[in-house]
């Protein structure tokens, strides 16, 4: 290769003109175009959007003046601001939540030899798909106070007046909150824990420390990155969720920032105070943010150096059922249980008989999948927005995560890029939406009623995810294989192409269904965006939800997690699932 | 096929439809005929709309395909605050998108109305109307009343029998329902928002101190009860008839109440804007929406139908059969943000 190079070198230098143009544009890296073209989708996605939302806090609605009295609004009422503190605590205890459900599970999967993987991982998955809101509408059922299936079960069983399980509350909140984002920390730490080889462990091994501490004080450190980057998506996406508080606060008594900005889209609607109330959310992003960079600053992450790097499954003995059971416990949480409910309402006549035989039909199934156009198409457009929002967040957030890590720009450049990358997560969805309806509905760029404003907005929406992943990832490859191939000769696009794509295949997939499935069950910017011919299941869900008409909602929820996790398990056959990173530099 | 075959065939195609569609046609009245004709030069038209759900949306927009050929109906449907505000940054950005907007929100109308962006329309099928809901059509006739329901009271009739169930609004303030009641939010529920109005005008808000001792189950949206019901979660509740009446008809165990001290009456207009690209278009369909076919699709979907002399389905009382309360426009415009505050006050939500 490194003779290849050279000739092919030799052959190209004396064909080129020796004019100063020419030298100059021999010279010049090519990549930049790509760089600047990135830079340039990122402002139209979302600076645009973004500026229009600062704009309009500050406005006043009708004449557009300066004013403050938007702030004044939103923040004079102690009420408001209560729910602004009910928000950050739901947000930091289901992002902790999330930590003690996602990092054994991912850990277990991705490092030891525990049985059952297949299962739990299909579990995960079936998890991540359930629209949040669904699953809260099946944890009423489990753990209502009076008539959940769980208390009426402890009653059954200890004889108690009443069961201890109150899904109104914070706790519940919580907890159906963590069920449905511990996905993201699972997989973030999962495909950062691949990377890892054993070499590192065995070094600690060799040094006398057992298992535990060595997956402790070098396993897990040398994924804090990825770690750190889940909690704060998770801890964002835990404040910027509507549907579960919606049905569990207001029974609570209580209220969050999304329950409240709700209110002010309410007749007559303002949007400028619901800007203005959105601000501390930013806010709150930007000092996550510095915080990241003050707690993985001048540390080094590289786990995947091209220098060999060996993984091989940590051996758990006994302790393989304990973690398979702990996984099951997890898993049995957030799907199974919240599962039987669901398949329950979907094959019933009338879920309100509950069980028994002459109660029992595939009609709303039928009717969904065959019979009825709107959810056919639905679910088309569906799975085909969320898959090309998908491919174009990734990319977009590739490039960037790159850009940013290469330093190919000056540092403050790339803080405020990758600021910018994760600013959208924040934005709630239907603030967005406005933006985006602001945005782009006017010339020059008309795209109301085309599939593409959903597929920019879904894309722009979950950018965030996409780029949290990869810049995980690519912090982990040591920069000298680049390296390699540039001294070797190779553009930056050849050791892109060549070296850094193929080693973060895994990774890259992982984002794509970070985004896609999010994608799949988006609502607050699509219930705004989808016009005649480009329905989305997410808002027919909504529709039924709405209606009260729990059996078709409960279909639609069934048929969307089958075909997404027969989508997924047939991509991941596709591509190879079993390949284990073995080597690969060499 | 040479060009000129084809153009014969169209032609003849073209005799054969005409044919076929003529009886329809020559039953039309001749305003019918009229409007027909210009809505076919307009092709097509949009409705943004938060009547209906979005299967009975489409079987309207369906069955007006089929007794207008050539005009196409197509629609965006939404919740009510959705479609306003989608109307509102169309109207911002200079795009004439809607020929047809209704919403459920009947604030939305008067302020659109006072703005000057709805073309006013006298229907002719006015006349098809139940008469208690006329006083609800705008007196300048920018908006008309084309979709209704009700808030009564509800229960699970498994838990509940029909002997026990409270009959009127006041019966649900009874210590015996205490930790059994299940009611909506008026911040989330123009539904809701209404109802609260009424009870305060009806009892103060006393009505509502007391409903807290028996500790109601808030939830969002006035359907949530539905589902409540369902999960034997709670056993009665201030519901909406067409969403309780639909889970029944599936078979779930539930039963409406009409209250003796009158069920609440929630009427939905529609408007046609300004610059609507289609205007008569529009004025067709809010005719279609005031005829027959249109009653017959929505008694299906348990709405309270707006045209006179259809018999609701069994289990349903049509509605000069009851009797409807409704506050004024007025009581309703003011009163909404003062209960959100109230209703904040004695909740805590």
């Amino acid at each position: 290769m490194n003779e290849g190079a050279a000739r092919r070198a030799a052959a190209v230098a004396p064909s080129v003109a020796p004019s100063a143009f020419g030298h100059w544009w021999r010279h010049l890296d090519k990549s930049a175009w790509v760089w600047l073209l990135a830079i340039a989708v990122l402002l139209f996605l979302v600076v645009n959007p973004l500026l229009r939302l600062l704009l309009v806090s500050f406005q006043q609605p009708d004449t557009g003046a300066f004013t403050l009295a938007n702030y004044a609004a939103a923040y004079s009422r102690s009420r408001y601001v209560d729910a602004l503190a009910n928000s950050l605590i739901l947000g930091v205890s289901a992002a902790s939540l999330c930590l003690v459900f996602g990092l054994p599970l991912a850990w277990a999967l991705s490092r030891t030899d525990m049985p059952g993987k297949g299962l739990v991982w299909v579990s995960i998955l079936g998890t991540f798909i359930i629209p949040p809101y669904l699953g809260a509408v099946g944890w009423i059922l489990l753990a209502g106070p009076n008539a959940g299936w769980l208390n009426r079960l402890v009653v059954e069983l200890t004889g108690m007046e009443k069961g201890p399980f109150n899904i109104y509350s914070m706790t519940g909140l919580v907890l159906v909150t963590a069920c449905y984002s511990f996905p993201y920390v699972f997989v973030f730490t999962k495909s950062a824990l691949d990377l890892v080889s054993s070499e590192m462990e065995d070094a600690a091994n060799i040094l006398g420390s057992g298992n535990l501490r060595t997956t402790l004080s070098i396993t897990l450190p040398l994924v804090l990155p990825a770690i750190l980057a889940a909690f704060i998506l998770v801890f964002l996406e835990a404040i910027a969720l509507f549907g579960s508080p919606a049905l569990l606060a207001l029974p609570g008594r209580f209220h969050v920032v999304t329950t409240q900005l709700w209110q002010f889209f309410e007749y007559p609607p303002k949007v400028s105070v619901a800007a203005a109330y959105s601000m501390p959310l930013l806010c709150i992003t930007i000092f996550l943010f510095w915080l990241q960079r003050r707690i993985t600053h001048r540390k080094g992450y590289v786990s995947l150096t091209g220098k060999g790097g060996e993984r091989r499954p940590i051996p758990l003995g006994g302790w393989k059922w304990p973690m398979l059971g702990y996984c099951l416990f997890v898993c049995t949480l957030s799907f199974f249980m919240p599962m039987v409910v669901i398949c329950q309402a979907a094959l019933a006549k009338a879920w309100g008989r509950g069980f028994s035989l002459d109660n029992l039909t595939l009609d709303n199934l039928y009717f969904t999948a065959f019979e009825n156009n709107l959810t056919r198409n639905a679910t088309l457009n569906t799975f085909l927005y969320a898959g090309s929002a998908a491919v174009i967040a990734v990319a977009l957030a590739l490039c960037v995560a790159y850009i940013v890590n290469r330093q190919l720009v000056g540092k403050h450049v790339g803080n405020l890029l990758s600021f910018l990358t994760m600013a959208p997560f924040v934005i709630p969805g239907i603030v967005l939406a406005i933006g985006f309806y602001a945005a782009y509905t006017q010339p020059p760029l008309v795209l109301y009623g085309s599939a593409w404003i959903l597929i920019l907005a879904f894309a722009t929406r979950f950018l965030p995810i996409a780029y949290a992943n990869c810049n995980a990832a690519i912090r982990s490859i040591n920069p000298e294989l680049e390296d390699a191939v540039r001294i070797l000769g190779g553009t930056r696009f050849t050791a892109i192409r060549r070296v850094v794509a193929p080693l973060l295949k895994r990774s890259l997939a992982g984002a794509f269904i970070l985004v896609f499935i999010p994608g799949t069950r988006e609502l607050s910017a699509a219930i705004f965006l989808t016009s005649i011919n480009t329905q989305v299941l997410s808002v027919l869900l909504f529709d039924k939800s709405d209606e009260g008409n729990f059996e078709m909602l409960a279909s639609i929820g069934l048929i969307l997690v089958v075909i997404t996790v027969v989508l997924i398990l047939i991509g991941f056959r596709l591509m190879g699932r079993d390949f284990m990173l073995r080597r690969t530099a060499a | 096929m040479s060009h000129n075959t084809i153009r014969c065939f169209l032609a003849l195609l073209g005799a054969a439809l005409t044919i076929a569609a003529a009886p329809v046609r020559s039953q039309m009245p001749a305003w019918e005929k009229e409007l027909y004709e210009a809505a076919k030069k307009e092709k097509q038209f949009t409705v943004y709309s938060a009547h209906y759900n979005t299967e009975t949306m489409a079987n309207l927009c369906t069955a007006f395909d089929k007794k207008y050929p050539g005009v196409k109906c197509n629609f965006v449907r939404t919740t009510a605050q959705v479609a306003f505000q989608r109307f509102q940054q169309d109207l911002q950005a200079n795009l004439a998108v809607a020929s047809v907007f209704s919403s459920t929100d009947v604030g939305h109308f008067p302020d659109l109305k006072k703005r000057g962006v709805l073309l006013a329309y006298r229907p002719n099928n006015l006349s098809n109307m139940v008469d208690a809901l006329k006083q609800y059509n705008d007196k300048d006739n920018f908006y008309w009343v084309t979709s209704a329901g009700l808030v009564v009271i509800t229960y699970n009739n498994t838990l509940v029998s029909e002997k026990d169930a409270p009959k009127k609004w006041t019966d649900l303030l009874d210590p015996k329902w205490k930790g059994k009641v299940s009611i909506g939010h008026p911040a989330f529920s123009g539904y809701v928002g209404t109802w609260v109005v009424m009870m305060r005008k009806l009892y103060g808000w006393d009505y509502f101190e007391k409903l807290e001792k028996n500790q109601p189950q808030i939830g969002r949206s006035i359907n949530d009860t539905v589902t409540m019901l369902n999960a034997k979660e709670r056993w009665v509740a201030a519901g909406p008839d067409a969403g309780t009446l639909l889970s029944r008809d599936k078979g779930n165990p539930l039963s409406v109440s009409y209250p003796t001290d009158g069920a609440l009456l929630m009427v939905s207009p529609t408007g046609i804007p300004k610059n609507a690209p289609a205007p008569n278009a529009g004025k067709l369909f809010v005719e279609f929406l005031l005829d027959k076919e249109a009653a017959e699709i929505q008694i299906k979907d348990r709405s309270q139908v707006v045209m006179k002399g259809i018999k609701p389905l069994p289990g349903a009382k049509a509605m000069d059969e009851i009797k409807t309360i409704r506050p004024t426009e007025d009581e309703i415009t003011k009163g909404i943000p003062e209960v959100k505050e109230q209703f904040r006050d004695t909740f805590g939500v």
